[in-house]
């Protein structure tokens, strides 16, 4: 029995070059990160500060959101609170649509992917565009991310040009990445000189001045805001961290982990509505406030969205982002389905190999595959525990419990080197999927040792 | 406000454990030479550090790197080749077209390149829409790390502000590095 990633998986593996770019390319992007955080002395120093700080304030967070909810309000925002993706959903909506709205010009955000934002504004007649040119392309195309900071990762520059020549004039069969993306720039620009709206993520919320952060590389947050009167931002509510200082050393570290910059190009900090404008903030929950009663995975609310433990994952570079059930794939991607819906995204679990790179890189230490290990433990209880490969360890289980039968079974293994394939590569043998079974040697170990035969 | 206490609520009673505000101090790099730090990193970020003496006339700069540069916005007294005052103009959108705009920074990061700009200028538009950037920057007023940066805007007042380091940037066409993805596609940073 495969799980929906394994076969998902096994669809990707199929395109041998695709694949191999596709691992080769992230595992560039890792070795960058090592570079950077070899420039560094204090490296691990500051991943221990940044988990450090993270715990502080998440076992802190209704004080530190009350703060932030104090200075956003004494800086001129309007902070609104949504319990789940419908409120969120509905907040944005009814922003846009009291102003009669049409357009909102949005840069990224994996909250408003998490919520189906995009579809619940469209199907209400809101011409929501992505800026981000990942996001946008595969809007263009209408597909969905496959990695939370590299978006397009999986698509080819001749698809990204075939889509262009269709949707903004381009010249037929040139798909240089300079060309296109420029071309791109020219259209967007139109997009942000004309929107009515503009929506940005956060990626830290800062308790003590009720600002928020936003870091992008192509600047698209900043070209958005800059124009319409309206500007939406949203963050989950673990996205809060206490003061600037803190900032200091997520700043440092997160563009480090996740493309191997020192710094992504802006790092922008908007405290207050620009003149004559709105700024609204929504701090929205959707399940973390539950994550925190769920003492052996609170750490995954440390998470700043790096990306790098896709990059470092030899499961996911060579699966895919679509290989997983859930929208964020990757090590963080299986945890955070886990504590979503346990029994819907189980299938996830399986696109680990418990090598922890993920763990060892992660910029705020959560032990992202410690946990995957510890949700595995518990999938019997969830009813989805593989009943063939349950077979062979009770199996397995009773023979170690028996030291006689085990020796005896073992007398006869070498049996099997002559056996004939289909006796033993077949659907009862999970483990023999994908794998060759050892050749048994002719006496074991105890025989071997009792002889006096082991020198 | 229903929502609002639901979730302080649903917090309170879900926050199981306590863990206690670190210290911040952290014994962070160091550089020999800040500036030369600086320019290495902005470089690296894909910006163009370029220094001043004080005999150098600022306008003959500005044309020797932008020889093309015809629409040029400026709130700057001192850039007398500026063509219009940015800060004089109704609307952000009539920004468009600009060729290059010349701001000033506040000081500069060692460690990454960035610029600190807290919003200096009417439009924060500026930034962005132009083609190029020159960033006008004191030589003697960098830091060495991020926390040192924070440590110096804590307490500061400021609607919006940012640190820039470099244009614009993306690879997300098969992560092929490509300047100008919809601001600057050029940032020089002026070290005077």
């Amino acid at each position: 029995m495969s799980t929906r990633h394994s076969t998902a998986a096994a669809r990707f593996l199929k395109d041998r070059e695709q694949e191999k770019w596709h691992d080769e390319t992230l595992w560039l992007v890792r070795a960058k990160r090592d570079k950077m955080s070899r420039s560094l002395p204090e490296w691990e120093t500051l991943r221990n500060l940044a988990a450090s700080i993270k715990l502080y304030s998440n076992s802190h967070l209704a004080d530190l959101l009350e703060q932030f909810e104090k200075n956003a309000a004494g800086n001129g925002a309007i902070v609104h609170w949504a319990k789940d993706a419908e409120e969120y959903n509905r907040i944005v909506y009814d922003l846009l649509k009291e102003r009669n709205i049409k357009r909102l010009a949005k840069s990224k955000s994996m909250l408003a992917e998490e919520c189906g934002m995009n579809s619940y504004l469209m199907e209400r007649g809101i011409d929501v565009v992505e800026t981000d040119l990942g996001e946008r392309i595969l809007q263009l195309m209408h597909l969905k991310p496959s990695h939370i900071v590299l978006p397009a990762i999986h698509i080819k520059r001749q698809q990204v040009g075939e889509m262009m020549e269709r949707e903004m004039g381009t010249e037929k069969g040139n798909f240089d990445p300079t060309y296109l993306t420029h071309a791109a720039r020219k259209n967007l620009r139109e997009i942000f000189l004309n929107s009515d709206a503009a929506m940005t993520g956060v990626n830290f919320a800062v308790a003590s001045t009720g600002e928020i952060v936003v870091c992008t590389n192509e600047g698209n947050a900043d070209m958005g805001t800059s124009f319409p009167k309206l500007h939406i931002a949203a963050f989950g509510l673990e996205k809060i961290v206490p003061d600037l200082e803190a900032l200091g050393v997520f700043t440092r570290l997160l563009a480090r982990s996740g493309t191997g910059q020192p710094i992504t190009s802006y790092t922008s900090h908007y405290r207050s509505p620009q003149n004559g404008g709105e700024f609204h903030i929504i701090i929205v929950d959707n399940g973390r406030s539950e994550i925190l009663k769920n003492r052996e995975h609170i750490r995954i609310l440390n998470c700043i969205r790096c990306g790098e433990c896709m990059n470092t994952c030899p499961v996911y570079r060579r699966s895919g982002g679509y290989s997983y059930t859930y929208f964020i794939p990757g090590p963080i991607g299986i945890n955070l389905s886990m504590l979503k819906n346990p029994k819907l995204y189980s299938d996830n679990l399986s696109a680990c190999s418990l090598c922890l790179s993920c763990s060892n890189v992660c910029p705020v230490k959560v032990d992202l595959g410690e946990q995957i290990y510890r949700w595995r433990q518990q999938l019997d209880g969830l009813g989805q525990a593989n009943p063939v490969k349950k077979q062979i360890s009770m199996g397995l289980k009773y023979l170690m419990d028996r030291p006689k039968v085990f020796n005896t079974a073992l007398k006869f293994a070498p049996l099997a080197n002559q056996m004939p394939r289909f006796v033993l590569y077949n659907k009862l043998n999970a483990w023999g999927k994908g794998r060759e079974l050892p050749h048994f040697a002719k006496k074991s170990f105890n025989e071997l040792w009792k002889n006096n035969q082991v020198k | 406000m229903g929502s609002r206490e639901e979730i302080l609520g649903n917090i309170r009673k879900n926050t199981l454990f306590s863990f206690e505000k670190p210290s911040y101090e952290i014994d962070s790099i160091k550089y020999e030479d800040k500036l030369q730090a600086f320019c290495d990193m902005l470089k690296v970020a894909g910006g163009q550090p370029v220094f001043m003496s004080p005999d150098d006339d600022l306008d003959k700069l500005i044309s020797r790197l932008y020889p093309d540069a015809k629409r040029i916005a400026s709130n700057l007294p001192d850039v007398k080749c500026a063509v219009y005052n940015p800060d004089e103009i109704e609307n952000s959108r009539e920004l468009k077209n600009t060729d290059l705009s010349v701001v000033s920074g506040a000081f500069g990061v060692a460690e990454n390149g960035a610029v600190w700009i807290p919003l200096n200028v009417k439009y924060k538009a500026l930034y962005f829409i132009s083609e190029s950037l020159v960033i006008l920057l004191d030589k003697r007023e960098i830091v060495h790390t991020m926390h040192e940066a924070y440590k110096r805007i804590s307490g500061e007042r400021y609607g919006y502000g940012l640190f820039m380091s470099g244009p614009s940037k993306t690879a997300d066409i098969e992560q092929a590095l490509v300047f100008g993805a919809h601001g600057p596609m050029s940032v020089s940073v002026v070290l005077y």
